[in-house]
């Protein structure tokens, strides 16, 4: 090992000191911002994750649409279904509709669904609670948890559908009709966890949706499930592709549909790492305050160095050295409190929602009971590098320093 | 007489402070024979210790000549090629006594059980072998004197520098360093140019100089 190594590790860790003070605290200090860097980027992978996890759930992989209706989606389904990588497709009609339970009116979209076969494309009976998607016929509904309870509307209850359709026709025949709501019978609810789904849909069957609105045996789009592993925005194009323009149909991606929102998912994310990366440059700057304090200290020493045959640079390593010690002893230790902390996190959360008594406000508001996490490698090595990276530089200015003085001053200084 | 290890010729040096020029050092003249022990002395401020910087490399010279066994100065020859003890004694706190030592080894390559076995001697030679691994801040001012010494001496340097070794000791203490630094460099064969206040350390040398007026006589 060269000297200046081996002093740079002596002055870390003294021979004869049990417990090394200042090596000890500022590896804590880069410790703790990896640990939270870690944390928090993960837990925020988790939700990532989550969201696109539901977005697929209920959209599809690929949804189909057309300028305005798909006339014959039949003949369309068909057409899909050829295009290698499509494994299923499953048609949809959409609108909305004023439901009234109780006097209680609400605006939900409303989505007609092939109940048969919907759940090719999209796992909707695992999202259905209080009864069962196959329990859904031309006169009941399924609605969002959130929507029912502002309708206040249990399973079992019977809520009134109506459509703009119905309204139309009461003004073309100028009074003479009565205005008679679709009456429907609750079977059910679903739960996305997302608020703008839970509080404002509802399910109905493919037919009675194309009944209510009046579209004949026309839909709106076709959702499209692809085979694992294919590169949604590639499927989209091949679809593109593969259907004649005369249809006028165009597909897209859920990552295409949902752009704005991913990105902005993904711009949270990556503020919030750059932001947390500052507790590691704040960590850095007392490696750098405690190393300029230790050149000054050993200014003689660093002397006696240059007469014993050390070169500037040689000098200057030993204090880069040190930061750089410092940030991968820091990183190793941050990185293990890190995922220690995201393996017992459910436990973490568990005591202090139990200290602060909100477990119930918890479950209720986030609908989890255990807190997702996916480490992303990319963050995870940005990270390490940063981290690392950054604790280097902290030695820079005291390696500079050390370097600069000149050995006779050194010696004479007192 | 042999090649000189050490020659400087019309060494000259001065310090600006302010609009005022010092001449501290003009036109020393100076060999030094291998194996040879030489002594200067003069007045405080006189620049020995200019002087002795001049010598090591760690300074340059305003004017004049110097050279280390024939060839020109370099900082990759001063491990080699110098020892250097001073008034104060610069040990690196945070390593034991033997390490000190080997600090000099660890200079021009890792040490192997060659060098580690010449500091175990060295620290045993300077009367501390029950002490090589105490700290530093454990030993007396004598002692880490004595550390310094068998440090210069660690990697069998031709010249050992010496600038006031007993300075911030007692008079006993220093007498008996200086017995030490002599039989060494005597042993050894290793020439030493010591700096002293003390007549009778300087008597101790084969060669007496002053240093007055910005030259040695
Ligand atoms: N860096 C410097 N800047 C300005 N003047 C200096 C500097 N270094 C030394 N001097 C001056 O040079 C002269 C010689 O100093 P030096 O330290 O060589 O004396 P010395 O003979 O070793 O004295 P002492 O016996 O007290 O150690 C002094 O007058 C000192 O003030
Ligand atoms: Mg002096």
């Amino acid at each position: 090992m060269p000297w200046y190594l081996y002093l740079a590790l002596k002055q870390l860790f003294p021979t004869g000191r049990r417990f090394p003070f200042f090596t000890a605290i500022s590896i804590l200090g880069v410790s703790l911002g990896v640990a939270v860097l870690i944390i928090s980027s993960s837990v925020m992978g988790g939700f990532g994750h989550k969201i696109r996890e539901m977005t697929v759930d209920t959209q599809g992989d690929v949804q189909v649409r057309g300028d305005g209706l798909i006339a014959d989606p039949a003949a369309v389904q068909a057409q899909l279904m050829k295009i290698p990588g499509v494994l299923a497709t499953t048609p949809f009609a959409e609108g909305a509709v004023m439901v009234i339970f109780n006097l209680k009116p609400q605006f939900p979209g409303m989505q007609g669904i092939d109940v048969n076969h919907i759940t090719n494309v999209i796992p909707l009976q695992q999202y259905v609670h209080g009864g069962a998607l196959a329990a859904l016929d031309d006169d009941s509904i399924i609605l969002g948890s959130q929507l029912a309870i502002s309708l206040g509307a249990r399973v079992g209850d019977t809520v009134e559908v109506y459509t703009p359709l119905a309204f139309e026709k009461l003004k073309m025949s100028k009074g003479d009709e009565v205005l008679l709501p679709r009456q429907l019978r609750v079977v059910g609810y679903f739960e996305f966890g997302h608020q703008a789904l839970d509080g404002s849909v509802a399910l109905v069957p493919l037919r009675a949706m194309q009944n209510l609105y009046g579209l004949g045996r026309a839909v709106h789009g076709i959702n499209l499930k692809i085979a694992p592993g294919l590169d949604a925005d590639a499927m989209a194009d091949r679809i593109n592709a593969a259907l004649p323009a005369s249809l006028h149909l165009r597909a897209r991606s859920w990552i295409e549909i949902n752009q704005d929102f991913l990105f902005v998912l993904q711009f949270e994310r990556n503020m919030m790492f750059f932001l947390l990366m500052f507790i590691v440059v704040v960590a850095a700057f007392s490696v750098t305050s405690s190393l300029l304090i230790s050149v000054v200290r050993k200014t003689r020493e660093i002397g006696l160095l240059g007469a014993l045959g050390a070169k500037p640079r040689q000098v200057a390593a030993c204090f880069c050295f040190q930061g750089f010690f410092i940030g991968v002893c820091g990183t190793m230790v941050g990185l293990g409190l890190g995922f220690g902390v995201l393996h017992f996190r459910d436990d973490i959360v568990h005591v202090f929602t139990k200290l602060t008594q909100s477990e119930a406000a918890l479950l209720r508001f986030y609908q989890f009971s255990h807190l997702p996490a996916y480490t992303d490698p990319a963050y995870l090595v940005a990270t390490i590098i940063g981290s690392i990276g950054i604790s280097t530089l902290a030695g820079l200015l005291p390696a500079w320093r050390a370097a600069k003085l000149k050995p006779v001053e050194a010696l004479r200084s007192e | 007489m042999s090649e000189p290890i050490l020659s400087a010729r019309r060494l000259s040096k001065s310090y600006v402070s302010g609009d005022r020029r010092i001449e501290v050092l003009c036109g020393v003249d100076l060999e030094i024979a291998a194996g040879e022990s030489v002594s200067i002395r003069g007045e405080s401020g006189s620049g020995k210790s200019t002087l002795l910087n001049l010598l090591s490399g760690l300074d340059s010279p305003d004017g004049g000549e110097l050279a280390w066994a024939g060839a020109s100065v370099h900082v990759d020859a001063r491990a080699k090629f110098l020892g250097m003890v001073f008034q104060s004694f610069y040990l690196i706190p945070e390593i034991d006594a033997l390490a000190n030592v080997l600090m000099a080894a660890r200079m021009i390559g890792a040490p192997g059980a060659v060098e580690r076995a010449r500091a175990k001697e060295l620290i045993a030679r300077v009367g501390l072998a029950e002490r090589a691994t105490h700290l530093p801040a454990q030993l007396s001012g004598g002692e880490r004197q004595r550390v310094a010494v068998a440090r210069a001496l660690m990697n069998s340097p031709k010249l050992i520098l010496a600038d006031e070794p007993t300075g911030n000791l007692d008079e006993r203490t220093g007498d008996a360093v200086i017995e030490l630094l002599l039989g060494l460099c005597r042993d050894t064969a290793t020439a030493l140019a010591l700096v002293t206040h003390n007549a009778s350390h300087a008597a101790k040398t084969r060669r007496q100089l002053m240093l007055t007026a910005g030259s040695l006589a």
